[in-house]
C-alpha cells in the first residue's frame, strides 16, 4: 500500500479551493449556518457511542477515512452518482451511491430520486409545491459503519472491515447469497446483476490507496461531498467532526456510520 | 397520508433505489419450507422412535424415509439461489461464526448423515437380505450399503434399536437447530420490520412441525390408497390429534407475534400495519391467518373431538392437511417476501412479480419440490416401507 | 461366513466416517485461502484485489498536464472549483497510457449541462445561483434554441 501522508490527504481536499481567496472565512461562514440550523433541526443525537471512538485511535492504523455530507449545499445535480457509475461500471438500475429529493410540505414528506438522481432531478410536480417546509437534496451510499450488520451476517468472510476504515466486498470470495443486502439498513448494497456477487460503495478504495479521492468527491461543484482522514486534525473531515453538528443515519440501528451528515432534515431516514 | 396506506407520511410511494430487487425470492421461500418438511417428517418418526408413541410405530420409518427423501433436495433452492454457487464449499471452509447462516453447511450435512444412518441400523437386515438375493451389480450396491457384512446376526438387533433410539433423540434436537436457525437468521435482522423478532426461530419451527406432519399425512393418505389396503384409523385419529395441538400452538405463536408488534406501536408497526392492509392483505389476512388457519383449526377439530372412527377422519384430516400444507407455504412467502416489500425508506413498498420462467422462478421451485416425492417412490421400490420386514415395523389393519 | 461381531458394522461405520472426516481435514487444508486472516475473518488478499481496479477519473491534475492554457483560464473564474471530468467526461475516456484515444465529451447542442446545475429548482440552496425559464428567457429576445455557451463561455462564464 503506497504511503499516503497525512498533509498529502489535506491538500487533496483543500487543492480544490486553495485557489478561492476567501475559502477560510467562507468556510467559517458555512459552519455558522449550518450550525444554527443543523441545532434548530436535531432532534435526537447520532447514537449511544462516543465521539472518541471515531476520532481517537490510539493504536488505530495510520490513516482513519471518514466522509462528510453537506446538505446545505448538495444541488441535486448527480455528478456524483454519473462518476460512480463510470469509475465502478455499476450496472443500470442499481445504485452505490444515489441521491434522495426530500421535499416537506404541510400534508407530508415527498420522497423522490429518479434513477437514483442519475440524470438530476426534474421540476417538482406542483401537486407538491404549495407550503413548502424544507426541501433539500439528500446523498446516500454505504456509510462504511463501525459497527456492520453486513459484515456480521456474511456466512463466509467475504465482506470486511478493512483497516482504515473502508468496509469492501472480496469479490473472488463472495458466494452471492445476498444476507448482507438483507442486513443493510440503509439499502446501500446489492447483487451485482453482471457479476452475481454482492456489490456497493467502496468509498474508491482502489483511488484512495493511490492519492486520490472517491470519484463522487472529485465531480462534486459544491463540495457537498467531503473525503478525508480523521487522524489528520487539519483536514476538513476532522474539523467539521469536532465541530460536532453532524448526525447520522438511522442511529437507532448502532451501526455506527463513519459518513456524517451537515444539515440533515428531521424527515430524512 | 393515512388514505395512500403508506407508512412516514409520505405523499408518493418512496423505495430506496437498491430496495427495487427482491434479493430473496422464491427459491428462499422453498428452502426453509423443504427443511421443515424434513423436521416436521422426522419429528412424526421419533415419536415412536424416541417416546415409543405406539399408535404411530406403522408410519415411524415411512416418515423417516420421506424426511430423508425431503433432507437430500433441501439444499438444491440454495444452490439455485446463490450467484456463485460453485463456491459453496466455502460455508465448511471459512463460516464465519458471527452469521448465523455459517452453521447451516455443518448442520445440514451432520443432519444428513444423521438420517442416513438411522435408516440403515433400521433397514440393516432388509438390506443384508437383498445383498444375498441380488446377483450382479445390484449385489455390489447392496452390499456396499452393509458395509461389506452381508451376515445377519440376530443379537445386533438390540444394539441397532438402542442406537436408532438414540440417533432419534439427539436428531429432534438437531432437527430443530437446522430448522430453527433459519427463523434465527430472519428473525436478528433489525434491519428487516417485519423479520425482526426473537418469536422468529419458535414460528418457524412450529410451522415446520406442522408442515411436516400435514405433508405425511397426505401422503400416507395417498400411498395406502394407491395400494388398496384399508387404513390404520386407530393411528390416523391420533395423527390427526397431533396435527391439531401442533397447529394450535403454531396458530398461536404467529397470533402472539403480530398481537405484540401492533399493541407496541413502536417503528415496526408503523411500516407493517400499511404492508399488512396494502400488499400482504390477501396473502396474509385473509389466507395465512384467515381462511388457511380457521379452516384447518375447524376441520382438524371436529375430527379430533367428535367421535369419528371411519374414512371420514381420511376425508377431515386430507382437507385439514392440505389447507396447513398451504398454510404454511403461504406464510413463508409471507415472511420472505413480505419482509422485502417493506422499503428501508420507511416510506414506500416495493412492486414484487412471479417469475415463472427464471432461474429462481416458479418452474424451478415446483421441479425442485417434485423430486422428493420421486425420490421417495424410487426408494419405495428397493426397500419396503410399509410392509413391516425392517427391524420393527408391522402395519395394523383396521377395517 | 462366521456370523461377525453383533457390533462389527459399527467399527465399519466408524471407519468410514473416520475416513471422511481426513478427507474433509484434507480439502479443508487444501481450500481455505493462503492469505486468511483468522481474527478478522476475511481473505488477506482481497485488499490488493480492492486496490487493483482501474481508475475512470483523473482529477483536474491529471487534466492541466496537456491542457494548460485552458487551466490558465478556468482557475481565474467563476467556474474554477468545478472538476474537469464533470462535463467532460473520465480521463479514461480519453486518454490510455497517455496517448489521446478519443476526444472528450463535449455538450455543445444543448443547454443541459449548464440547466443541470443552474435551472431552479426547490431543492437547491437559495445561495445557489440558479435560473428558471422566465430569468432565462429575460436574456434579450432568446428562443428556445439558444445555447447557454452562445454567450457564456463554460470555463469563463461571466458573459
Amino acid at each position: 500500500m503506497p504511503e499516503i501522508e497525512s498533509h498529502d490527504t489535506k491538500n487533496l481536499i483543500i487543492k480544490e479551493r486553495s485557489t478561492e481567496p476567501d475559502s477560510r472565512r467562507e468556510f467559517l461562514q458555512h459552519l455558522l449556518a449550518g450550525t444554527a440550523t443543523a441545532t434548530v433541526l436535531m432532534v435526537f443525537g447520532p447514537g449511544v457511542n462516543a465521539r472518541s471512538k471515531y476520532a481517537n485511535p490510539t493504536d488505530g492504523p495510520e490513516h482513519q477515512y471518514a466522509y462528510v455530507i453537506d446538505i446545505n449545499k448538495c444541488i441535486g445535480c448527480g455528478n456524483c452518482v454519473r462518476a460512480c457509475k463510470r469509475e465502478n461500471s455499476v450496472p443500470e438500475d442499481y445504485f452505490r451511491t444515489w441521491v434522495e429529493r426530500y421535499v416537506v410540505n404541510a400534508d407530508g414528506v415527498y420522497v423522490d430520486s429518479p434513477k437514483g438522481a442519475l440524470e438530476g432531478f426534474e421540476k417538482l410536480n406542483k401537486r407538491f409545491r404549495k407550503n413548502i417546509k424544507i426541501s433539500r437534496t439528500v446523498p446516500k451510499m454505504c456509510n462504511h459503519c463501525h459497527n456492520p450488520p453486513c459484515i456480521q451476517v456474511c456466512p463466509v468472510g467475504a465482506t470486511f472491515k478493512a483497516p482504515e476504515g473502508f468496509v469492501l466486498v472480496d469479490e473472488d470470495y463472495c458466494m452471492g447469497c445476498g444476507y448482507c443486502v438483507q442486513a443493510c439498513p440503509y439499502a446501500a448494497r446489492f447483487i451485482n446483476p453482471v457479476k452475481h456477487k454482492s456489490d456497493k460503495c467502496t468509498w474508491c478504495y482502489h483511488r484512495v490507496q493511490k492519492g486520490l479521492l472517491p470519484a463522487c468527491v472529485t465531480v462534486c461543484p459544491q463540495k457537498a461531498r467531503l473525503f478525508g482522514d480523521l487522524n489528520d486534525a487539519e483536514s476538513e473531515v476532522s474539523k467539521i467532526f469536532e465541530a460536532d453538528q453532524w448526525m447520522v443515519l438511522k442511529p437507532e440501528m448502532h451501526t455506527d456510520p463513519t459518513c456524517f451528515y451537515i444539515g440533515m432534515p428531521r424527515e430524512v431516514v | 397520508m393515512e388514505q395512500l396506506g403508506l407508512p412516514g407520511d409520505a405523499l408518493v410511494n418512496y423505495i430506496f433505489p437498491n430496495n427495487a430487487h427482491v434479493t430473496w425470492s422464491i427459491m428462499i421461500v422453498i428452502y426453509p419450507y423443504i427443511t421443515g418438511l424434513v423436521a416436521g417428517a422426522f419429528v412424526l418418526s421419533s415419536m415412536y422412535h424416541v417416546f415409543g408413541v405406539k399408535e404411530f410405530k406403522p408410519i415411524a420409518n415411512f416418515a423417516l424415509v420421506a424426511a430423508f427423501s425431503f433432507g437430500l433436495f433441501a439444499a438444491v433452492p440454495l444452490l439455485f439461489h446463490l450467484g456463485q454457487p460453485q463456491r459453496f464449499y466455502q460455508i465448511y471452509m471459512t463460516p464465519h461464526t458471527t452469521s448465523a447462516m455459517s452453521i447451516f453447511g455443518y448442520v445440514y450435512s451432520s443432519y444428513l448423515v444423521l438420517l442416513m444412518i438411522e435408516i440403515w441400523v433400521i433397514y440393516r437386515k432388509v438390506f443384508i437380505e437383498k445383498a444375498n438375493e441380488a446377483t450382479g451389480r445390484m449385489r455390489n450396491f447392496w452390499w456396499v450399503l452393509c458395509l461389506g457384512i452381508t451376515t445377519y446376526n440376530p443379537e445386533s438387533a438390540k444394539f441397532d434399536k438402542q442406537f436408532a433410539k438414540f440417533l432419534a433423540g439427539i436428531g429432534i434436537p438437531w432437527a430443530c437447530l437446522l430448522h430453527g436457525y433459519v427463523g434465527f437468521v430472519f428473525g436478528s435482522v433489525k434491519a428487516v420490520a417485519w423479520w425482526a423478532t426473537p418469536l422468529q426461530p419458535f414460528i418457524f419451527l412450529s410451522s415446520a412441525i406442522v408442515s411436516g406432519v400435514a405433508m405425511m399425512f397426505m401422503m400416507y393418505s395417498f400411498i395406502m390408497w394407491r395400494r388398496g389396503q384399508g387404513y390404520d384409523y386407530v393411528m390416523v385419529k391420533k395423527f390427526i390429534i397431533t396435527l391439531w395441538m401442533a397447529f394450535i400452538l403454531d396458530y398461536a405463536l404467529e397470533v402472539l407475534e403480530i398481537t405484540f408488534v401492533s399493541y407496541e406501536q413502536g417503528a415496526h408497526w408503523a411500516v407493517i400495519k400499511p404492508l399488512l392492509l396494502g400488499p400482504l392483505y390477501e396473502s396474509y389476512v385473509l389466507g395465512q391467518m384467515g381462511f388457511l388457519s380457521l379452516g384447518p383449526l375447524l376441520v382438524l377439530g371436529i375430527a379430533s373431538l367428535l367421535d369419528i372412527k371411519d374414512k371420514s377422519l381420511l376425508y377431515l384430516g386430507n382437507l385439514g392437511s392440505l389447507m396447513l400444507v398451504l398454510q404454511v407455504l403461504v406464510m413463508r412467502f409471507n415472511v420472505v417476501v413480505g419482509g422485502q416489500l417493506i422499503s428501508k425508506s420507511e416510506r414506500g413498498f416495493v412492486d414484487y412479480e412471479f417469475e415463472f420462467f427464471a432461474k429462481e422462478g416458479l418452474l424451478t421451485a415446483t421441479t425442485i419440490f417434485i423430486m422428493p416425492f420421486v425420490t421417495y417412490y424410487i426408494i419405495s421400490r428397493f426397500i419396503p416401507i410399509f410392509e413391516g420386514k425392517s427391524i420393527d415395523t408391522e402395519p395394523k389393519r383396521l377395517h | 461366513m462366521k456370523e461377525p461381531s453383533p457390533k462389527a458394522h459399527f467399527v465399519r461405520l466408524a471407519g468410514v466416517l473416520g475416513v471422511a472426516f481426513v478427507v474433509f481435514l484434507t480439502l479443508k487444508a487444501i481450500l481455505v485461502p493462503s492469505s486468511w486472516d483468522y481474527d478478522n475473518w476475511y481473505r488477506g488478499d482481497a485488499l490488493e484485489l480492492n486496490a487493483s481496479y482501474e481508475l475512470a477519473y483523473g482529477g483536474n491534475d491529471s487534466c492541466v498536464a496537456c491542457h494548460q492554457d485552458t487551466m490558465d483560464e478556468f482557475s481565474q473564474a467563476k467556474h474554477q472549483q468545478l472538476s474537469c471530468e464533470s462535463c467532460h467526461g473520465a480521463l479514461a475516456d480519453h486518454v490510455k497510457d497517455g496517448v489521446k484515444i478519443a476526444d472528450a465529451h463535449m455538450d455543445d447542442e444543448s443547454r443541459w449541462q449548464c440547466l443541470n446545475c443552474h435551472e431552479a429548482r426547490v431543492n437547491k440552496p437559495k445561495d445557489f445561483p440558479q435560473f428558471d425559464k422566465i430569468t432565462i428567457n429575460e436574456h434579450k429576445e432568446l428562443d428556445d434554441e439558444m445555447l447557454c455557451i452562445a454567450c457564456h463561455s463554460p470555463h469563463d462564464p461571466t458573459p
